[in-house]
């Protein structure tokens, strides 16, 4: 039972490297452990975070991608709530989501090339084509004094 | 279809204003562009929580989530919207309020 994870985890900024460093060698131990992969790693560095949390007003961020079971994550969220210096974490199931998106995204194209074919040009755009029509869409401003009156 | 959808919505838009003063006094005064769900309009599929460019319009000043009736997102997006602006949130990448 593969499932795929995101796992965003806040360290507080008072945290130096090596701890975030040791922070993420933990996390890599647990999942390895139980049989789990870590797919990518991200380091978003230090953001402000959009409120306080205690008395922190800065975060670093950093994003995990993991493959394993829930028992898995169960787990790690089990240990990061321990640690003080993690503030904040999240753990987001997203097989599901990408694979729905994906297959919204082939069924979208498909039937595209599907219209394109019925009205007999070839299913893909052509370099050029088309460009007219948007363009008149885009410039339609019309109603914008409306929308100031509103 | 829609309430909101005024007259001459099509190419025949530019007489429509003057037509519709003069014709009527029921019909509604003036024009409300038709408002389009940005997430069909520009097909974005999936609404990230990590993508705050993408959620920030749709929590002004006060970080209240902006209804639908104001933003025109369909009910599907808005609802994909809900999940992941609560889990922005959680991560403090959008405020729960403002002050």
């Amino acid at each position: 039972m593969n499932r795929k994870y995101e796992l965003v985890y806040v360290v507080s900024p008072d945290a130096t490297e090596e701890q975030v460093a040791e922070l993420h060698g933990q996390v890599e131990a647990v999942v390895q452990r139980m049989g789990g992969q870590i797919e990518k790693t991200e380091n978003w560095g230090r953001r402000r975070l959009a409120y306080e949390i205690g008395r922190h007003k800065e975060g670093i961020y950093v994003l995990d991608v993991i493959t394993g079971s829930g028992e898995l994550m169960k787990e790690i969220d089990r240990r990061l709530k321990v640690f003080d210096i993690v503030i904040r974490q999240l753990i987001v199931r997203v097989d599901e989501a990408e694979t729905v998106a994906e297959r919204k995204r082939t069924k979208r194209t498909e039937a595209l090339r599907r219209r394109r074919v019925a009205r007999g040009l070839p299913p893909d755009r052509q370099p050029g084509e088309g460009q007219r029509a948007e363009f008149e869409d885009d410039r339609d401003d019309r109603f914008d004094l409306a929308e100031d009156l509103r | 279809m829609n309430g909101r959808k005024t007259a001459g919505g099509g190419a025949r838009g530019r007489g429509g204003r003057a037509q519709g003063k003069g014709d009527t006094q029921q019909r509604r005064p003036m024009f409300r562009r038709r408002k389009v769900c940005k997430f069909c309009a520009e097909k974005i599929d999936d609404i990230n929580y990590k993508d705050t460019k993408l959620l920030m319009p749709f929590v002004p000043e006060r970080a209240k989530i902006l209804p639908r009736r104001i933003s025109g997102t369909c009910a599907l997006h808005q609802r994909k919207l809900r999940i992941a602006i609560m889990r922005a949130r959680q991560l403090a990448l959008i405020p729960h309020t403002s002050e």
